[in-house]
């Protein structure tokens, strides 16, 4: 299924093709995404980076502690807005880890090359999204310390969590995704630790190096393990990229609250997960690869690709709305369409005009592959795509409880300052995770880029062994 | 890399002329006695002419979206059967003759056209502005032309670039069906509303839409698959459908029929989950007595089974076993619209009326004969595929 063979073989192919820069060696490849880790001096912008990034998790650290010692009652949230900023935000990076999986394990079975680049870096966004996410439901919670007993387990006060509820699904898919993200990344970095290993110069980094990479010696048999181990982990990946997301959407979908309540939902949420993790990815990328003269490595292909796979996303999420909002009419149920009618046109169309704004309209200049080659303009259009995606879960979680069935019940939710810090601090925590990353560990997988270095077809061979398990 | 260049056309004897004969005849015998049918019994005739038409409809609109898919993404899979989706989306102008009496039985087929009745319920009232024969008619027409101009141009560019090879052709192409899925998504969206959903006018899913188009995307893959072997006779087709052809093939199947289960599950959980009368009703009509029985083949043979057949890497590599597969999803997914459209005229009985089956052999048959029409009119390959090249790589 590549995609290029014969687009570039007529020389119609709209972008320069390469995913790795010409010139490239294994030597190189090695030494240029090693010495990142291993150089003795840590450049300058990275201390001012991971300055920013702890500013911002002490801020997340003041606004647990508050919420710790007052209770959920400093948020703005109270019923019948009972869930706010902090599903919100929890829908949200659940989404943004969406990507990491997808590229490294959706991306190797359907044997794309252009993945292998920025899948490391995907799948520790993934990690760290998902440690963003996890956390605010059990902040939600109120008292989180009692979070154990969302667990079926034998106890004396013989409680039995509800089975019938998605709010449990979560639980098991969230920790099962986060597990197994963990494992697959960890897995894909031991022959690169064990490159580390052996590339460093004193003692801490032998050592810890060499406990990280479990012994790996590169022998053949180790080699053959790896492939298949990687393999399974990719197929096992597959369905919790699906599953997690559509259970969030289910912890809506399931209500009969309107606007929640809609078939759509499953589809319409994983598509808007891949759609704002490929923006994350893409934020992200773009600074990195240039500050660390990564050019040849994460090439303007790759960049193109991340943007059609925007593209194409988004476009499902427009169906969505258009979707949500059309049978909204056509049920023909007066609670529907008021919900439609007050997001369009009530109180919250400024939020939802904002979000058409920045999810349908603005992504959609990534038909031109003028602008998906402009790197600023991209840089802009994955932010915009990550405002808007928060925007839509805005719109869906508190437009749709603000307005209660009992016009009398109906709410205006305004956050307060510890809603917000807890959002910009749960950032913090994001990039605080990500710059110790890109610092210790190596952010593009060394073993993989030196496959597709010409020349090195045999090893490609060996990567491309998914055939076998299909 | 050589461009591959063979010109393979089909012989007077090949085994699908035959197929196409004996279509014809089993098409017009189906399609007589189908009109038998309308003088007996009018309401079973227009409930039984609309299954049949959505089936093959759903193969054509199906093979139009995998067209485009394969414009835009390449791929060897989609050069060996991008003859078969262009002969498959060439049948559109005769679909749209054999909807003509869909569009004359509105009073038969939908509740909402009666006066006396929307008159006594609000909510049809209230949907109104779009559910009325004109706007349903206008609607009708403007998909049809919609589905015409994509279908006839992606065909005659196609033939264009058989006989010369230009670059610009393929981006052309692939611009083509990138407006295309667009549009391809929106109007068969509608045009399931408007065709089945409203068959119960106060059921709505918004997920609909989607379903239907997986099922779509199915019905085309395993269409294609079945035809492939048919191909395959001779010798000179048969070397372009490898096992690694079967292969992605299969793949494609299997990944539509997990979509299709996925969609069905989720509408499912969502609706029996939330319970609300206008939505839970079309569920329990579907699972009381012989439709309770069909809705578990459901989910056994439209997924259970073909899910664990098709993962099996032997069978998608032999194309004959693959074949087997194709035409049981093929029959699945005849099942699936029964039983998605039937239960609104009867309700109470899930056995299906001998209408059911002339109509679809009466429209299958006439439809497949235009189909091998179109297909023997040209190569049986697209010449100068861009990704014909890796098919012997």
């Amino acid at each position: 299924m590549s995609v290029e063979t014969g687009r570039e073989y007529y020389g119609v192919s709209q972008v320069p093709p390469e995913i790795i820069g010409p010139g490239q060696t294994f030597e190189t490849v090695t030494d240029r995404i090693s010495q990142v880790v291993l150089t003795r001096e840590t450049p300058k912008g990275w201390f001012i980076g991971l300055g920013i990034a702890l500013m911002l998790l002490m801020v997340f650290i003041m606004s647990v502690s508050m919420l710790l010692a007052y209770g959920t009652g400093i948020w703005g949230l109270n019923i019948p807005v009972g869930w706010a900023f902090d599903i919100v935000n929890f829908v949200w990076w659940v989404g943004i880890a969406h990507a990491g999986t997808l590229i490294s394990a959706i991306l190797l079975l359907l044997r794309q090359k252009w993945r292998t680049s920025i899948n490391r870096f995907a799948e520790a966004m993934t990690l760290f999204a998902v440690s963003c996410a996890g956390l605010y439901p059990l902040m939600h919670l109120g008292r989180p310390w009692l979070a154990y007993w969302l667990l079926p387990y034998p106890n004396t006060m013989g409680m039995w969590p509800n089975f019938r509820s998605p709010l449990l699904f979560d639980v098991f898919a969230v920790s099962t995704y986060a597990s197994v993200s963990f494992l697959f990344w960890f897995t894909g970095l031991i022959p690169d630790l064990a490159t580390l290993r052996d590339r460093s110069q004193n003692f801490f980094g032998r050592t810890i190096y060499g406990i990280l990479a479990l012994g790996w010696r590169g022998s053949a048999r180790h080699w053959e393990r790896y492939e298949t181990a990687y393999l399974l982990l990719a197929g096992l990946s597959t369905p919790l990229v699906v599953s997690v997301h559509t259970i969030v959407s289910f912890d809506f979908a399931v209500s009969v609250i309107p606007g929640w309540h809609a078939t759509i939902f499953p589809p319409y949420f994983v598509a808007g997960a891949i759609f704002s993790g490929f923006a994350m990815v893409v934020t992200l990328s773009i600074p990195i690869r240039k500050y660390y003269d990564l050019e040849d490595f994460i090439t303007l292909k790759h960049l193109d690709n991340m943007a059609r796979v925007m593209l194409a996303t988004g476009l499902i999420v427009a169906y969505g709305y258009m979707m949500e909002a059309f049978m909204g009419w056509y049920s023909g149920n007066t609670y529907e369409r008021y919900m439609v009618y007050a997001r369009i046109f009530g109180h919250f169309a400024p939020a939802y005009w904002a979000l058409i704004l920045c999810n349908i309209i603005i992504p959609q200049m990534l038909w031109f592959k003028k602008v998906r080659a402009n790197l600023a303009a991209l840089w802009v259009i994955s932010l915009v795509v990550n405002v808007g995606m928060w925007l839509e879960r805005y719109v869906i979680v508190v437009t749709s409880l603000s307005r209660d069935f009992l016009p009398s019940s109906w709410f205006r939710f305004v956050p307060t300052f510890w809603d917000w810090s807890t959002f910009i601090g749960t950032m913090g925590l994001f990039l605080t995770l990500l710059f110790l990353f890109i610092r210790v560990l190596p952010m593009i997988s060394i073993f993989e880029m030196r496959t597709l270095v010409p020349g090195a077809e045999l090893k490609e061979e060996l990567h491309e062994a998914p055939e076998a398990s299909r | 890399m050589e461009v591959v260049a063979s010109n393979v056309t089909l012989d007077a004897e090949h085994p699908i002329l035959r197929l196409q004969r004996n279509a014809l005849i089993a098409g017009v015998a189906g399609l007589a006695l189908t009109a038998v049918g309308f003088f007996v019994t009018p309401d079973q005739f227009f409930r039984s002419y609309l299954l049949g038409f959505m089936y093959w409809f759903g193969i054509a609109l199906g093979s139009m979206a995998i067209l485009m898919i394969h414009h835009i993404a390449g791929g060897a899979w989609g050069a060996v059967i991008r003859r078969m989706l262009e002969s498959s989306i060439g049948t559109i102008p005769v679909l749209a003759v054999l909807f003509i009496p869909v569009a004359l039985g509105t009073h038969h087929l939908y509740e909402w056209t009666h006066a006396d009745v929307v008159a006594k319920d609000a909510v049809l009232q209230a949907k109104q502005a779009y559910l009325n024969v004109p706007f349903f008619l206008v609607r009708a027409v403007l998909y049809f032309v919609v589905w015409f101009a994509v279908a006839s141009l992606l065909r005659r560019w196609s033939l264009e670039q058989d006989r010369e090879l230009d670059p610009r052709g393929i981006v052309r192409m692939e611009l083509m069906s990138r407006g295309g899925l667009v549009l391809y998504g929106i109007t068969v969206t509608f045009a399931v509303v408007d065709w089945v959903m409203s068959l119960e006018p106060h059921w709505f899913s918004t997920v609909f839409g989607l379903l239907l188009m997986a099922g779509q995307g199915l019905a085309a893959f395993a269409f294609c698959v079945a035809v492939s072997t048919v191909l395959s006779r001779r010798e000179s087709v048969a070397r372009f459908f490898g096992p690694a052809q079967y292969h992605d093939l299969g793949n494609f199947m299997l990944a539509f029929t997990m979509i299709w289960a996925y969609l069905s599950f989720s509408q499912l959980l969502i609706i029996w989950s939330g319970n609300l009368p206008e939505e839970t009703a079309w569920y329990f009509t579907r699972s009381q007595g012989g439709w309770k029985v069909i809705g578990y083949s459901l989910i056994f043979l439209h997924f259970a089974v073909p899910f664990a057949v098709l993962l099996q890497r032997k069978i998608k590599r032999t194309g004959s076993k693959l074949a087997l597969v194709a035409l049981w999803l093929l029959f699945m997914r005849f099942v699936d619209l029964y039983w998605l459209v039937a239960p609104s005229l009867h309700p109470t009985s899930a056995l299906p009326h001998w209408l059911d089956f002339t109509a679809v052999i009466g429209i299958g048959g006439v439809w497949l004969w235009f189909f091998v029409g179109r297909l023997a009119q040209n190569p049986v390959l697209a010449l100068n595929d861009p990704s014909l090249p890796e098919v012997e790589a």
